[in-house]
């Protein structure tokens, strides 16, 4: 009797013992974890191309809107060039009159440092692939590494301009045990770190994939001097803007491509020409959102204002006309936004083929931005041939045509702000450039911000308006009350009290 | 059995203390039975010390349990800082000084029976009065380097949408104060409004500006606003005194009469209902209490002018209200301060011909606006002065040259087109006109004859249908001399005509006043689903010739006789 308990128990104690370890296995199924992972130099790859994939379109697991149209809002829907569609949500169009407050769930950052916290992945964790994968050189690493380090540069360059003052995380959030509670990093002190990280990024990147849609779609040592010279201008830093602006001018990869009835086709709705420096490269595997934003159920429209003063209208010859307006930006009479959907001047792309892409940089943005710089550097007759050059490269019409003195900085400075509004409609730039001039000198042309908050604002809030923006606090939108609630380090923006 | 009542004492004892600690442990255990933490007004006033004060006026007056029960309120709350301010103010030394009557007003005026968030502020007032009756005012001031959102003008908010049980709180730093004043005294007690009032006291309106606000039967108040102007204004335009004014209008030498002219001068300056700047922006036309006369008020960038009009081709410039100086409320309305003096415009009637197709959005289509062989179609919420009910687009068509349908010899080049002029398709479609001075009028109304349109179409002034319906599937007469035409109600209104188009007079219209008005076309009889094409309405006084001048076909001229 007892010896046969003794055996059945020992049975039964052995029986557990070999179904424990499938059992309580805690690594999931579906997935690979980071302890698998960073082993050869192609998980370093994918992870990199991860990163963009993720820029594109939000990982499945999330339900979020997209980087290009975050941008597009945080950069447009403060301008004066766009006007709500017969879509647009209720926290948009408060965006739109300045009317924001923190519980807008369109002031949410989680996209932007979700793939920042990519990038910090990549960044700590590519270095050790070193020592498990032999046939992973430096270079290459470093390679990834520039990539990784320009992108989260971007993205927090975008952040401090659109929220000021953000929490500024730079190592990976590996494990639920790190900190999340950060305080916010001054504005200037974010920039600071972006042009330490751009200039770390350059002297590593890639200036030739050897494909062009890598080059154009992919971090490149242009791509890296573009986005510095936009940081550089911020920073008032007038000099090294040039400096970089000249990098991209001189590296002889770009050339603007003279007017015809194609040139829309090429530069927009193929994308990758030869004035593209950095694009985000939507396919008809991986479409673009614009397609249903824009077009199908419009949630932004053209201002009713920009054919007539933006692009200007020849009433007496209808065949004169700027190549980036009619057509390329927007479709006169319906105020479409046409950049993102169309495909030539007549026809629109399908819903199956909607891959036009994002446009970060264009050469023309680099061109003006380093009119911007001249011009501020008191050297305006070179800006000004700068502005003609690309007018005449574009068909710009005689109405929009500004005679200007070379020493007129002022005047200069608005003229760049209007080829800037034609050449850069609707690419999320609007609301950045004005408040970048703005803000210049010590907000010393607070002005300019005002005229144009009040070309848009409608009629029965305009004072305000006006009255709201006079407090640059209010040029940046809240933090979000969710963030608050987590983060108890967070400080909101004393504006939106 | 026996077994078991045959415990010892010890464990009689332990049962006995398990029992007692099970029972006692039962009664302990606490249900949660709330599902909602949110603390109401009141209590939200109890939880924070730094309103204590008005905690008590709300207690004093007894609105403490009613802002506490289950509703949709917005509070407006005065720091215990602003509530002391007023005291000292007021000269009292706790709230039990100040009358209970007062502070029952002045509670009521900080309490607004609906939530209101601040993102649907405006510059003017709240669109729901508050409980006292009076309206309250917001807007936004720039002070020490920072923005902040102002109610009544000199209160900010320092803290704002504070979401509680029923309803929402924004915090003020200046208790708001109930305006006690009617705009008559308001007006009297400012010295450099002394001319205004003078003249106010000449013709009799004084004591209609002195009235307390009613409600008619349909709840509509009797507020009043009131454009006023300075001494200063007055004598820039040369009048110094009561008698510099009355030489110059008062043309019956007795003001008080409604139709001395310096009777109308100063209704002129008096509009029927509550209007701050910022709705005076929302709204182009107003009536004033001179009979028929309306001002026009025009948006230019930031500044407000009334009575600016492009009238027949010839611009005439408006007169500026003082922004910083106006939105002055009163009890019974609001006034403001103009930069000018200015007065009611005599006009003559004169023609208006509305190219139905002259539309500002369409104007802008440079390569499409009177360029033939061009058209463009519509949807309502693309053009700001038509509107239709349905969801089926407007076209627009300026015909190629020798086109086969003959669009081409309209006025212009061009016609409106209605696709399908029947029910769910473009009917009845409005159309907003040019300013028409008020007067008498004959309308033409002129298309292209289609025989599928419709055969009977009312057309509206204001709503009013005219007398005559115009039959779009009927030819133009060629043979019967043009004056015994006319007098049938039809014309020949292009030159060279074509029996292809034809011109019928719809009716007279008495145009009450001055200004754009609507004018509707809606399809008596349905068309058989062909095209209606409209080419222009003509407004002709009554006492002008209703033939000339013609219209040039497929041009843009005026043909004399």
């Amino acid at each position: 009797m007892r010896t046969r308990i003794i055996y059945t128990l020992s049975f039964l104690m052995v029986l557990i013992n070999l179904s424990c370890d499938s059992y309580l296995d805690l690594k999931p199924e579906n997935g690979t974890i980071r302890e698998e992972f960073w082993q050869t130099k192609e998980d370093v790859q994918s992870a990199i191309i991860g990163i963009y994939s993720s820029m594109l379109n939000t990982p499945p697991s999330e339900s979020d809107r997209t980087l290009a149209e975050y941008i597009f809002m945080y950069g447009e829907l403060r301008g004066d060039m766009v006007s709500p569609g017969g879509f647009m949500t209720d926290e948009q169009s408060e965006i739109l009159t300045s009317n924001i407050l923190p519980a807008n769930s369109l002031t949410t950052w989680s996209q932007f440092y979700r793939i920042i916290n990519f990038c910090n992945t990549v960044i700590d964790l590519a270095p050790g692939v070193l020592d498990n994968d032999p046939t992973f050189t430096q270079t290459q690493l470093n390679n990834y590494l520039s990539e990784a380090l320009a992108i989260r540069a971007y993205l927090y360059f975008t952040l401090a301009r659109s929220f000021k003052d953000v929490p500024l995380k730079l190592d990976a959030t590996l494990s639920d045990q790190d900190n999340f509670q950060l305080p916010t990093t001054p504005q200037s002190d974010i920039f600071a770190q972006v042009v330490l990280d751009l200039t770390t990024a350059e002297v590593f990147a890639v200036e030739d994939y050897e494909s062009n849609a890598s080059n154009k779609g992919r971090i490149t040592k242009n791509a890296i001097n573009a986005i510095l010279t936009d940081v550089y201008l911020w920073q008032e830093d007038y000099d090294s803007a040039l400096a970089s602006a000249n990098k991209v001018i001189n590296s002889g990869d770009f050339a603007l491509i003279e007017a015809s009835p194609q040139w829309f086709t090429t530069v927009f709705a193929r994308g990758n020409s030869t004035e593209s420096i950095f694009e985000l490269q939507y396919t008809t595997q991986n479409l673009n959102p614009f397609y249903s934003i824009f077009l199908q159920r419009p949630q932004y429209l053209a201002a009713p204002t920009v054919l007539e003063s933006v692009f200007g209208i020849d009433f007496e010859d209808p065949f004169n006309k700027d190549i980036r307006g009619e057509r390329a930006s927007l479709v006169p009479g319906t105020n479409e936004i046409y950049k993102y959907t169309g495909l030539n001047e007549d026809q629109r792309k399908s819903l199956q083929e909607s891959d036009t892409h994002w446009f970060i940089y264009r050469y023309a943005d680099v061109l003006l931005m380093k009119a911007e710089a001249l011009n501020e550097l008191g050297r305006g007759s070179e800006a000004l041939d700068i502005i003609a050059d690309l007018r005449e490269k574009r068909a710009a019409i005689q109405l929009t045509e500004e005679q200007l003195g070379v020493d007129d900085t002022a005047g200069i400075r608005l003229y760049i702000l209007a080829e800037r509004s034609r050449e850069l409609a609707f690419e999320g730039k609007r609301w950045f450039d004005i408040l970048r001039n703005a803000r210049k000198e010590n907000y010393a042309y607070l002005d300019i911000l005002l005229t144009v908050a009040l070309r848009s604002a409608p009629a029965n809030q305009q004072q305000s308006i006006i009255a709201k923006l006079r407090d640059s606090n209010s040029h940046y939108l809240p933090i979000n009350e969710n963030e608050l609630f987590t983060n108890k380090q967070l400080v909101q923006n004393p504006f939106y009290k | 059995m026996k077994k078991v009542f045959n415990l010892t004492n010890l464990l009689r004892l332990g049962l006995t203390v398990l029992v007692t600690i099970v029972v006692l442990n039962c009664t302990t255990q606490k249900y949660k039975e709330s599902t909602d933490e949110t603390l109401n007004i009141t209590e939200f006033l109890r939880a924070n010390e730094e309103y204590s004060l008005f905690l008590e006026i709300l207690e004093v007056t007894d609105y403490a349990s009613f802002m506490n029960t289950y509703g949709t309120y917005t509070l407006f709350l005065p720091t215990n800082e602003a509530v002391t301010q007023l005291l000292s103010e007021l000269g009292a030394s706790s709230i039990s000084d100040v009358p209970l009557e007062d502070l029952q007003e002045l509670a009521k005026l900080h309490i607004l029976p609906e939530t209101v968030n601040t993102t649907s502020f405006t510059d003017g007032k709240i669109p729901s009065p508050s409980l006292q009756g009076q309206f309250l005012i917001t807007g936004a001031a720039f002070i020490d380097g920072q923005s902040s959102i102002t109610v009544n003008k000199d209160a900010s908010i320092i803290n704002s949408n504070i979401e509680v049980g029923n309803g929402i709180i924004h915090v003020l730093d200046k208790v708001l104060r109930v305006a006690n004043k009617t705009l008559a005294e308001s007006i009297d007690e400012d010295p450099s409004l002394s001319l205004f009032s003078e003249a106010l006291k000449a013709t009799g309106w004084y004591d209609k500006l002195d009235e307390p606000v009613t409600y008619d039967a349909d709840s509509i108040s009797s507020h009043l606003t009131v454009l006023a102007q300075t001494n200063m204004v007055f004598q820039e335009s040369g009048f110094n005194n009561l008698d510099d004014l009355k030489t110059r209008y008062s043309h019956l030498g007795d003001p008080l009469n409604p139709e001395d002219s310096l009777n109308l001068f100063v209704a002129y300056r008096v509009l029927p209902g509550l209007n701050y700047l910022a709705d005076l922006a929302v709204t182009p036309a107003l009536l004033t209490k001179a009979p028929l006369e309306v001002i026009t008020v025009k948006l230019s960038a930031d500044s407000l002018l009334v009575n600016e009009v492009t009238f027949n081709g010839i611009f005439e410039k408006g007169v500026e209200i003082n922004r910083s100086l106006s939105d002055n409320t009163a009890s019974n309305g609001v006034f403001h301060l103009m930069k000018d003096n200015f007065f009611i415009k005599k006009r003559f009637p004169a023609p208006v011909y509305f190219d139905v197709g002259d539309q500002p959005e369409i104007r802008q289509l440079s390569s499409v606006f009177r360029k033939p062989g061009n058209s463009v179609s519509l949807k309502k919420s693309e053009l700001s002065e038509v509107d239709w009910p349905d969801d089926q687009s407007l076209v627009y068509r300026a015909a190629a040259i020798g086109d086969g349908a003959y669009l081409d010899r309209a006025w212009h080049g061009d016609v409106i087109e209605l696709t399908r002029f029947r029910n769910g398709f473009t009917d009845p479609v409005t159309f907003t006109t040019p300013v028409i001075i008020k007067g008498k009028y004959k309308v033409w109304v002129s298309y292209r004859q289609n025989g599928r349109s419709s055969p009977a179409c009312e057309v509206s002034f204001n709503d009013i249908p005219f007398a005559r319906r115009v039959n779009f599937t009927e030819y133009g007469n060629t043979d019967l001399p043009e004056r015994v035409l006319e007098s049938q109600g039809y014309k020949r209104h292009i030159e060279p005509f074509t029996n292809r188009f034809n011109c019928r007079l719809v009716g007279i219209v008495d145009v009450p006043t001055t200004g754009r008005h609507k004018l509707k076309f809606e399809a008596v009889q349905d068309s058989r689903n062909g095209e209606t094409w409209i080419d222009v309405v003509e407004f002709r006084p009554v006492d002008m010739d209703q033939l000339y001048p013609k219209f040039q076909s497929g041009g843009d001229g005026l043909i004399y006789e």
